[in-house]
C-alpha cells in the first residue's frame, strides 16, 4: 500500500484510488484506415518498463477526478503527480542500474544485484565479461 | 412539493447516545441536496448572485450562504445542502441565475441522507473506521472531504457552527442503500464508548 498526493484532495491512501493504466495514449485519428495490427497495437499493447512509468489514477472515493502519476515501478516510489492535459515533468530517481534490470531496492537477487557502497556481498557487476 | 408519503432511509432508527455525552448518533431526514457541475468564474458569479455566497474553490472546503451549504467535491462539482422542504425553491432560484451559463444542476435529495455524529469521542469513532487523517491539525470546522468509512464512501462533514461549550458535529453524507449498513458500523464503532449495540437490517452480522 501506498500514500498518493491527489492534485486536488492533498495525500490520501492508495484505498481511495482506482488504477487507470498507461498514461498518454491518444486515440488514433484514422482508425477506420487502420489494420487490425495496428489497431490491436493501440488497444492491447503497452510498455512496461522498470523504472519511471507514467499511470493514470482516479481519486475514486475523494473527488473522483482522473489525475497522472510517474512511478518508478522498480521501487514504488511516486516521484510526480499532475493532472490530465499537463505535459510529465521531469524527475531524478534511482533506476534499476544491475545488469539483468534488477532493482537496486527491494530486490532479493543478490546475484544479480549491484552492490552499492556499504552492503555488504560482492558486486555481480565484476563477473560479467 | 416534496411527497408527504416519503420515508427517510434511516426512519426506523432512533437517535442512540452514549453516557456523559461521550457520542450520540442521529439521522438529519429530509435535508435537500443539489449537486451543482459548472466550471468557471462566470457559474460563481451567477451563483454568488443569486445566494450571496460564492461556492468554494480550495479543495475540500465548503462556504454558506442563508440558503444553502455549500461543499466542495471537486473541482467543478458542490452540493448544496438545503434546509428540508426547501430544496426546489433553491433548485429554480440556481436554474434562473444560471440560464446563461454551461451548466449542470440535478436534486439529489432523495439519494443521499446525513448522519450526524456527535460527541467528545465522535472524532475517535470515525478514526476507527477510516484512512483519512482525522487529527484537528488536518481537518477542522467547515472542512469536507469524501473518503472511505468501512467498506463504503462518504462524504465527511465536519460542522461549522458549533456553539461555545459544545463539542465537534460531524456529518456523513451517504447513500441510501448504505445509510443502515454506515449506522450500525458507526453504533459498533462507538461500542467501547456506550453507544447501543445495533442490529443490521438485513440481517448481517457487525462481529465476525
Amino acid at each position: 500500500m501506498f500514500v498518493i498526493e491527489c492534485p486536488w484532495c492533498g495525500r490520501r491512501d492508495q484505498s481511495e484510488f482506482s488504477y487507470g493504466g498507461e498514461a498518454h495514449i491518444a486515440r488514433p485519428e484514422n482508425s477506420s484506415e487502420m489494420g487490425d495490427d495496428t489497431w490491436s497495437e493501440f488497444v492491447f499493447l503497452r510498455t512496461n518498463p522498470k523504472g519511471v512509468f507514467a499511470e493514470r489514477w482516479n481519486h475514486a472515493a475523494g473527488c473522483r477526478r482522473w489525475f497522472n502519476a510517474l512511478r518508478n515501478t522498480a521501487t514504488d516510489e511516486i516521484l510526480a503527480v499532475y493532472r490530465i492535459g499537463e505535459q510529465s515533468p521531469t524527475v531524478t530517481t534511482i533506476l534499476p542500474a544491475t545488469p539483468c534490470g534488477e532493482a537496486p531496492i527491494g530486490s532479493g537477487n543478490d546475484a544479480a544485484k549491484v552492490m552499492r557502497d556499504g552492503e555488504a556481498g560482492k558486486s555481480a557487476v565484476e563477473d560479467v565479461p | 412539493m416534496a411527497d408527504a408519503r416519503r420515508i427517510s432511509p434511516l426512519a426506523d432508527r432512533a437517535r442512540i447516545e452514549a453516557p456523559d455525552g461521550a457520542a450520540s448518533l442521529a439521522e438529519l431526514p429530509h435535508l435537500g441536496r443539489l449537486i451543482l457541475r459548472a466550471d468557471g468564474a462566470a457559474a460563481a458569479r451567477a451563483v454568488k448572485k443569486a445566494l450571496g455566497a460564492e461556492p468554494p474553490t480550495e479543495p475540500n472546503t465548503s462556504s454558506r450562504s442563508k440558503e444553502a451549504l455549500m461543499l466542495w467535491l471537486g473541482p467543478d462539482e458542490w452540493m448544496l445542502v438545503t434546509e428540508p422542504g426547501s430544496e426546489e425553491a433553491l433548485f429554480d432560484q440556481l436554474k434562473d441565475a444560471l440560464s446563461e451559463t454551461h451548466c449542470q444542476l440535478v436534486d439529489v435529495s432523495d439519494q443521499l441522507t446525513n448522519i450526524e455524529l456527535s460527541g467528545a469521542r465522535a472524532r475517535e469513532i470515525l478514526m476507527k473506521l477510516t484512512t483519512l487523517d482525522l487529527h484537528p491539525r488536518q481537518i477542522g470546522p467547515g472542512d469536507v472531504a469524501g473518503t472511505t468509512f468501512g467498506s463504503v464512501t462518504a462524504t465527511l462533514f465536519v460542522t461549522d457552527d458549533v456553539k461555545k461549550h459544545e463539542t465537534q458535529r460531524f456529518q456523513l453524507i451517504v447513500r441510501r442503500s448504505v445509510a443502515d449498513y454506515m449506522w450500525c458500523l458507526l453504533a459498533e464503532a462507538g461500542r467501547e464508548f456506550g453507544l447501543p449495540e445495533q442490529q443490521p437490517r438485513s440481517g448481517e452480522t457487525m462481529r465476525p
